[in-house]
């Protein structure tokens, strides 16, 4: 397989073959790239073998404030030795013209025997070419060195000034081409990039998981012929238990399952009629005193059927098929397994033809389409509909049988009161519990913990 | 749901010759979920409506129908007697009218028979007997009791020995010391006058519906039980004896009667009742084409009992039966007897057209928009609490609706706004890569004659260089790009926003939300280390509404 490289890396070994040793700073001026750039180049070539990186500490020399003053006019000693080349000066002269210098100057030049003192007149004995120091100023002055390019005595010289030179320590990098990058022929090569490389990721802006599993099922029901009915999750007792033949001292409203809202009853809770019907029902057939504030109770709905029920009753159609999606609500403690608040998904069908065995045939369509077809039924038990079944459906996964949605036909003691005269099949269920399966979770408080790294991650065609 | 343990072996010795699998293959298709099984052992829930499936008795009459060992209705065999009475005084009327009862002799009483009693006992009690309210049992050792009983009333000063006690204590030291008394004393208000059973030498037989008294306990070596059920309805009095007398019958006991008179009380007839169920019906709501021998067949395999007449059947129901309102619960026994597992699902063509209601469209559209956006759909729960929707978020809690007794501390309060949620939602993504953006669309609660459920968005955005300008952006284009409409921002104040980085949104002269850069504090309450910004606007009141 052919190497690829990046521009980057190309211009870099191409300017490293024409000139093997370089800095990054010696790169950047060659190939026009950014710091940044050449930094990240390095370390591709480093990783592919085909650089080599040295990285060695050296220290450079540079002037400091004093030491650029000297480079500028002259080092104090050989000033003030100008000063007196041309015959004896006055020291009070020479004070004034040379300011804070002049005492070092007079100290130097007169321990090394360059000047002599008589009274107050300064004459010069003997004048060197050059002064210790005078050559390693002007080199550091023309340019950044280090240590190594100077001469040890002169630079010894120098260092004893207070702000003359700066020594700064500087890690250096040499890089340098391996032996097989230095064969490779980069002409060569075409424009690919290093398609195999990393790339940073990404968070994409999404619809939550659960939301999705919603509209999937919504989608479903819809194209089955179905149409969605919305209604208010704070409910009377009446339309949540009444309407549904749930009697008022049934356990099943107590507070453990219910959620009451704290004083809270609603006034108008149904037509006249419907009430009157409804409580004659629970009285013939529960033998109890039926008590309209145990009607009027508000309370946060514990399934949808309480939507589904009384649009039945306010529209008593012949034939309809119609859902009805949304929060529902048990006052259970939170676990892996419960949520206190959770979406159902509850379907009815109206008709004159309506039986159980459509029932099971659209429950069986619901289960296909969502990609479930080992599925049975089993009867089971609600207060409001008889016959009533419950699917079950095999979980490979789990290798196991779970439960799904429940089903049945409304009992006569439902819609006789509320003046519904054809059999209505109902059925609904969870739809986290879908929902988990699809998205292979053990905990079903995930779909509210709103944690992003799950969100972010989490594959959306399952 | 109520849950039973039962065991293998000992179903197989009442149902008749029958495989451990057979039993766990059928008890499904009676209705009864297999939660677990262990060797032996299995544990089973049951409906609420069928308290004779409480014991491995009533289970046992079940599974020989359904597996066609024997059908047809159990009838209960009950030996007319003279020796056996209870005589009711008028003062139970206000308390607990109702007394009932019947003998049961010559059983075989062993550890798991007495399990079984209870567990049926404790089952009646909570189901049809509301917790004790309108009907409650007793079962004594017959041979303890001399009668004829006296239902009567006597006064909370009134002492007797109570079961697991050893010495004397009165109703009122019952009521406030034991178990049970704390349990359903309530059940008898504040009456100072309470029911009691004394037999022939005034010994307290029974405190109903609180306790039996220590002398009549059933155990291993008693072999003959009087049954007493007292309550608030003679029916279900009488319904509840009804399933008591099935099961010690089927457990091998001789039922003989009771004579009960006084007070508008009379002997229980434990009759079997009369339905007609019209076999097309049946045949129209199952979606089959059965004949009526057929039919006869699958009632029967119900344990009833079927007798034609024309294309009407004619059905005998045991008293125990009671969750037999009407004809389409005895279409429901059809359908069991038939085997749930013979149905075969069809599907009938749609006259409907489907239609996805409006609001959910629109709502799909504008989370579309927030994504387009760059924001992450976030779901919080309706239900929350004062810390979350208060007190972190420093904002005022005049009118809240709050739920009673919830056993969640965090689910506590219905949220009147979306924001506080998407602040807690950051709070616990603190170690996450930002910017993080997210958006809900969801219900609030608003207290309105008497609840207003309204649809509202918010949308909060949290990284290093949140600001209002970014946010007034999202509001304006998501807002012009979903709906088409514009709306103004107007200077405000509001406790849970930067002052001076606050506005109300305005849509057509009214306020339809707020908008603004989170307050430090709130960001500091929870630990959030970058700017956040954020707006929520009800869609009710501004682009939902125009449907």
């Amino acid at each position: 397989m052919s190497q690829v490289f990046h521009d980057i890396e190309k211009k870099i070994i191409t300017s490293l073959k024409e000139n093997p040793f370089q800095t990054p700073e010696t790169l950047e001026k060659s190939t026009q790239l950014l710091p940044d750039q050449i930094r990240r180049g390095i370390e591709w070539l480093k990783l592919k073998n085909l650089a080599i990186v040295d990285e060695s500490k050296s220290s450079t020399m540079s002037l400091g404030k004093n030491g650029l003053d000297s480079f500028e006019k002259g080092l104090p000693e050989r000033r003030l030795l100008n000063l007196v080349k041309n015959g004896p000066r006055k020291l009070s002269d020479l004070q004034k013209e040379l300011g804070f210098i002049f005492g070092p100057a007079m100290g130097l030049c007169r321990k090394n025997n360059w000047i002599e003192t008589s009274s107050d007149e300064i004459i010069l004995k003997t004048t060197p070419s050059i002064l210790p120091g005078e050559k390693t100023l002007q080199q550091i002055g023309s340019g950044k060195l280090s240590k190594s390019e100077l001469d040890t005595i002169d630079l010894t010289e120098l260092l004893k000034r207070p702000d003359f030179i700066v020594e700064d320590i500087v890690k250096s990098k040499k890089i340098s081409l391996t032996n097989s990058a230095k064969s490779i022929d980069i002409s060569n090569i075409s424009g690919a990039i290093d398609v195999e490389a990393k790339v940073p990721e990404l968070f994409v802006a999404r619809t939550h998981p659960l939301k999705d599993t919603i509209d999937e099922i919504r989608e479903i029901f819809v194209t089955l012929g179905f149409s969605e009915i919305l209604g208010n999750m704070t409910q009377s007792s009446f339309w949540n238990f009444d309407a549904l033949f749930t009697p008022q001292d049934h356990p099943a409203r107590e507070l453990q399952d219910t959620f009451f809202l704290d004083g809270i009853s609603a006034k108008k809770i149904g037509t006249a009629e419907q009430i009157r019907k409804v409580s004659d029902s629970h009285k013939k057939n529960w033998r109890y005193q039926w008590d309209i504030n145990e009607a009027r109770k508000m309370v946060l709905r514990t399934h949808t059927t309480c939507v589904t029920i009384k649009h039945l009753a306010e529209n008593k159609p012949d034939e309809a098929r119609i859902f009805s999606l949304g929060r529902v609500f048990r006052n259970e403690k939170v676990s892996y397994k419960h949520l206190v608040e959770f979406n159902q998904i509850e379907g009815i069908v109206v008709g004159k033809d309506a039986n159980l065995r459509n029932l099971m045939g659209i429950q069986r369509e619901f289960y296909k389409r969502i990609g479930i077809t080992k599925i049975k039924f089993w009867p089971t038990f609600f207060p409001y509909t008889e016959p009533s079944l419950q699917t079950m459906v095999y979980n490979e996964k789990l290798g196991k049988w779970i439960e799904l949605f429940g089903m049945g036909i409304f009992r006569p003691e439902v819609t006789k009161p509320l003046g519904i005269t054809k059999p209505v099949l109902a059925w609904g269920g969870g739809i986290e519990r879908i929902a988990m399966l699809k998205y292979d979770l053990d905990d079903v408080r995930e779909f509210y913990n709103n944690n992003l790294g799950w969100l972010r991650s989490n594959t959306k065609c399952q | 749901m109520p849950v039973i343990e039962l065991s293998y072996s000992r179903l197989q010795k009442l149902i008749g010759k029958v495989s451990k699998k057979q039993i766990s293959d059928s008890l499904p298709f009676l209705g009864l979920d297999i939660e677990s099984e262990d060797k032996d052992l299995v544990r089973i829930e049951y409906s609420p409506n069928r308290p004779d499936y409480s014991t491995d008795y009533g289970i046992a009459l079940g599974l020989q129908g359904l597996l066609g060992i024997k059908t047809g209705s159990v009838k209960l065999t009950i030996k007319k007697s003279k020796n056996y009475n209870i005589i009711v005084k008028p003062t139970v009327s206000k308390i607990r009218p109702f007394v009932t009862g019947i003998i049961a002799k010559n059983g075989k009483i062993d550890d798991k028979t007495i399990k079984q009693l209870m567990t049926m006992q404790e089952d009646l009690h909570f189901g049809i007997g509301r917790k004790r309210k309108k009907s409650s049992i007793g079962i004594h050792d017959l041979d303890k009791i001399s009668f004829p009983l006296i239902y009567t009333t006597t006064t909370r000063n009134h002492k007797f020995i109570p079961l697991n006690s050893e010495k004397e204590l009165s109703i009122s030291e019952i009521l406030s010391d034991t178990e049970t008394g704390k349990d359903y004393g309530s059940v008898l208000g504040q009456s100072s006058q309470v029911p009691i059973i004394m037999d022939a030498n005034e010994k307290t037989v029974s405190f109903p519906p609180i306790i039996n008294a220590a002398i009549t306990i059933v155990t291993t070596k008693t072999k003959n039980l009087f049954v007493e059920v007292t309550g608030i309805n003679k029916d279900d009095a009488e319904d509840m004896l009804s399933v008591v007398a099935t099961i010690l019958q089927s457990a091998g006991f001789t039922l003989e009667h009771i004579q009960i008179s006084g007070a508008k009380n009379s002997s229980p007839k434990l009759q079997e009742k009369k339905m007609i169920v019209d076999s097309s019906l049946i045949n129209q709501t199952l979606g089959l084409n059965l004949n009526i021998a057929k039919i006869i067949t699958s009632l029967k395999k119900s344990r009833l009992t079927a007798l034609s007449k024309g294309k009407n059947i004619v059905c005998l129901i045991p008293a125990y039966r009671f969750d037999i309102f009407g004809p389409m619960d005895l279409v429901e026994e059809v359908a069991l007897g038939y085997g749930i597992q013979n149905f075969e699902p069809t599907i009938s063509p749609s006259q409907t057209i489907g239609q996805t209601n409006p609001v959910s469209l629109q709502l799909k559209s504008f989370d579309q928009t927030m994504i387009g956006l760059g924001f992450l759909e976030a779901l919080n729960s309706s239900l929350s609490s004062k810390r979350v929707l208060y007190d972190m978020t420093n904002r005022n809690s005049k009118k809240i609706i709050s739920v009673l007794d919830s056993k969640s501390q965090e689910h506590t309060i219905l949220r009147d706004s979306i924001l506080p949620g998407l602040l807690e939602n950051l709070s616990r993504n603190i170690h996450e890569s930002y910017p993080q953006k997210m958006f809900e669309t969801g219900s609030i609660f608003n207290l309105d004659n008497p609840i207003s459920e309204k649809t509202n968005l918010a949308v909060i955005s949290a990284h290093k260089d949140a600001n209002f300008t970014e946010i007034k952006s999202v509001l304006q284009t998501v807002l012009k790009i979903g709906f088409g409409i514009q709306i103004e921002t107007q200077t405000a104040i509001n406790s849970s926003f930067k002052n001076g980085h606050c506005a109300n949104i305005i849509f057509n002269k009214n306020i339809i939300g707020i908008i603004g850069e989170i307050d430090s504090k709130i960001i500091d309450n929870y630990k959030i280390r970058v700017p956040v910004v954020g707006f929520e606007i009800s869609l009710s009141d501004s682009v939902l509404k125009s449907i």
